[in-house]
């Protein structure tokens, strides 16, 4: 059974010092599913993003990508297997590009560098990922000059060029204006069409009802609820779920 | 009222520019060798182990604790009596004002790397940049980046600092201007025409300084 | 290296070296209350609207800042009482140049200090009513001196340093008292090392209250 799974987290959990930020969270993905995770502030729902792309360190449980051990407490030790984690992409909120290299080579650093790709072959896959995202004009510009939905879909662009099995968005229109939200949704859009495996963390609940194939509702350190949006959005089961959902849409009336 | 005669000094002018010559060669000298151990040093300070640690630590606070005039008498007077031979006067200047260089330089590492923001190491995690890559291709081209302006900064102030070789007797600009000074018995002239060149020099460059910095957290607003 | 140290030079005229670091510290000391006092009154002129008072006082702190502390001290000494018809202590002239020197120092610390007060505390104040002296004796002088504290008292400590400079003006300070020795005794390992210790004694726990108050400081600010 675990075979199936693209993503399976088992019984997590996480302190950070004395305060315990994951009781036994347990979820799991399958291929193809766009995984969006809803909870209250502080309730380290971007610890969680932040743990399977292998930032962190766990005090129990494991993570399993592919059916295979890749997160794991050994020996007093968090490990962490280096060749799944490559496999795993992360988006950050505040899109870190790199301020000294021009777009292309931000994104074709990572590849050239620790994948041994030559110089042609990832400049060849940057720009064709930059003219489908509609910047390929911006190739040589950098960061500085672009607009920040314009630097969060290069930093898409950029965790794309490793070819992740699994991409990880952690708030990434959060830190934008509002009319710049929509370029870089639409995006992310386009990337579930082509089924690409995601768990994303939004506050955007409108946006999360159109991507999501499964939400997630965490608080406490658990999973309290876990179904299709149709479900924890709408008509949720759990009566924390539905006070959580109820408050955070009405203050969007 | 006395009466003073502004164009004495420039029928010195060859003499102060010779000085002037040596001050700035001096410097830029200095400068070079001195950022070269700044950084080192603060790679050390940053080490693992810990007594390569204490000993960069050691060596930045003496240097910063002391003042330069007793740097520059204790590498002229005391450092040929321990290696049991004379450097030389040019020698001796570029050991004493390269280590105090490197001290001040390697603060001003020290700050620019602790400023780039943590979020760069978590991407470069997640991208799986890390070792050599990382040192190389991400962190030193920032920290060069933020501490440039500074750098001039402490360029300015060695430039400054190099006037104190002229006590122990190197033909600088100082030196130049005082000796005339004493000997035309003029120093009005004499030691406000070695100020104004000082000034002619270091002004600019501060000046410089604000526009690159400004230029610099453009680049970096990122 | 055939060189023994013999420290009993030294221990033995400590008392010379003790008067010279009372001389030392008289002028840190006077030079600090000029410097704190008149850097303030610079920083204010400097933020001035009118340029009447906006340009001397630029002046004067670019001109501080960008010459070597070396001739102004000099120049005090040789062009000031020719100038001004002024025949003083040469004391008297050792505190001029390192007080205003240090004035114009802390004035870009006061002024930085001022501008680093948020925006918002002057929106608050006039939300809440609150102007005038009020407003500066309560909002701005305290946030403004908490955040300039760390730079005054680096520059404090900085001017001790460059106090060693006036032992080249035959002031008896202890550069100039070690200096004397050393050559007298023809020991200079052992008397500059210890003439270096003292100033490191003296400067490096200062540094180190000042890295207590950044951090603090740095913790403080919400």
């Amino acid at each position: 059974m675990v075979q199936d799974k693209l993503l399976k987290i088992h019984n997590l959990h996480k302190s950070y010092g004395d305060l315990e930020i994951f009781k036994g969270l347990s979820l799991s993905m399958d291929r193809g599913d766009r995984l969006v995770i809803i909870g209250p502030s502080g309730g380290g729902k971007s610890t969680l993003l932040r743990i399977v792309m292998g930032l962190e360190e766990i005090v129990g449980g494991d993570v399993y990508l592919d059916g295979k051990p890749y997160i794991f407490r050994d020996g007093g030790k968090t490990r962490i297997e280096r060749k799944l984690q490559a496999r795993v992409g992360m988006v950050f909120q505040h899109y870190t590009l790199f301020p000294h290299l021009d777009i292309l080579r931000n994104l074709t650093l990572a590849p050239i560098k620790t994948r041994g790709t030559s110089r042609a072959e990832a400049e060849e896959k940057a720009m064709a990922l930059l003219t489908r995202f509609g910047l390929a004009a911006k190739a040589r510009a950098y960061p500085s000059q672009l607009s920040g939905g314009q630097k969060q879909r290069v930093a898409i662009a950029r965790a794309l060029m490793l070819d992740p099995d699994l991409l990880l968005f952690d708030e990434v229109t959060s830190a934008l204006d509002p009319e710049l939200v929509a370029e870089v949704e639409a995006v992310m859009m386009e990337l579930a069409a082509a089924g690409m495996p995601m768990m994303i963390v939004t506050h955007d609940m409108h946006f999360a009802r159109n991507i999501a194939s499964r939400v997630v509702f965490a608080a406490g350190g658990v999973v309290v609820e876990d179904g299709p949006p149709e479900q924890v959005l709408d008509a949720p089961q759990v009566a924390r779920t539905r006070e959580f959902v109820e408050r955070v849409f009405a203050r969007k009336k | 009222m006395m009466h003073f005669d502004p164009t004495l000094p420039l029928k010195y002018w060859d003499a102060l520019l010779i000085g002037l010559w040596m001050s700035l060669r001096l410097t830029l000298i200095c400068l070079v060798l001195g950022v070269a151990l700044g950084f080192l040093t603060s790679q050390a300070r940053r080490a693992r182990f810990a007594p390569l640690r204490a000993l960069a630590g050691l060596y930045v606070e003496l240097f910063r604790g002391t003042p330069v005039l007793i740097q520059l008498f204790w590498i002229f007077y005391c450092l040929p009596l321990l290696l049991g031979f004379e450097p030389g006067n040019f020698a001796s200047a570029v050991i004493a004002l390269s280590l105090y260089a490197g001290a001040i330089t390697s603060e001003t590492f020290r700050a620019s790397l602790k400023s780039i923001p943590r979020e760069q190491y978590d991407t470069c995690r997640a991208l799986g940049i890390t070792g050599m890559s990382l040192a190389l291709w991400v962190v030193a081209p920032q920290a060069l980046l933020r501490a440039i302006p500074t750098l001039l900064s402490n360029a300015v102030a060695l430039f400054k600092e190099s006037a104190l070789i002229s006590a122990v007797g190197m033909a600088d600009l100082m030196f130049i201007g005082s000796s005339i000074s004493n000997r035309t018995g003029r120093p009005v002239e004499m030691l406000t025409a070695v100020a104004i060149i000082y000034f002619g020099v270091a002004f600019p460059l501060t000046r410089v300084v604000g526009r690159v910095e400004a230029r610099i957290l453009r680049r970096l607003a990122v | 290296m055939n060189y023994d140290l013999q420290f009993f030079y030294v221990w033995q005229n400590l008392d010379k070296l003790g008067q010279g670091l009372l001389i030392s510290l008289e002028l840190t000391v006077l030079a600090n209350l000029i410097g704190l006092s008149l850097g303030f009154v610079i920083a204010l002129m400097l933020r001035a609207r009118t340029v009447a008072l906006r340009a001397p006082a630029s002046a004067l702190v670019e001109v501080f800042r960008c010459t070597p502390v070396l001739i102004q001290v000099v120049w005090f000494f040789y062009c000031v009482p020719i100038l001004f018809n002024l025949f003083v202590d040469p004391m008297v002239m050792g505190v001029l140049a390192l007080g205003l020197n240090l004035a114009a120092f802390n004035a870009e610390g006061y002024r930085a200090a001022i501008q680093s007060v948020p925006r918002e505390q002057y929106d608050a104040c006039s939300a809440l009513g609150l102007s005038g002296w009020t407003r500066v004796r309560h909002v701005i002088l305290p946030h403004a001196l908490r955040a300039a504290l760390p730079v005054l008292m680096t520059n404090g400590i900085t001017i001790f340093q460059q106090s060693a400079l006036v032992a080249l003006v035959a002031i008896p300070d202890l550069m100039y008292e070690g200096k004397m020795l050393a050559t007298e005794t023809y020991r200079p390992i052992e008397t500059y090392t210890v003439v270096a210790l003292i100033y490191f004694a003296i400067s490096a726990p200062i540094s180190l209250i000042v890295q207590r108050i950044e951090a603090r400081f740095d913790r403080v600010q919400a």
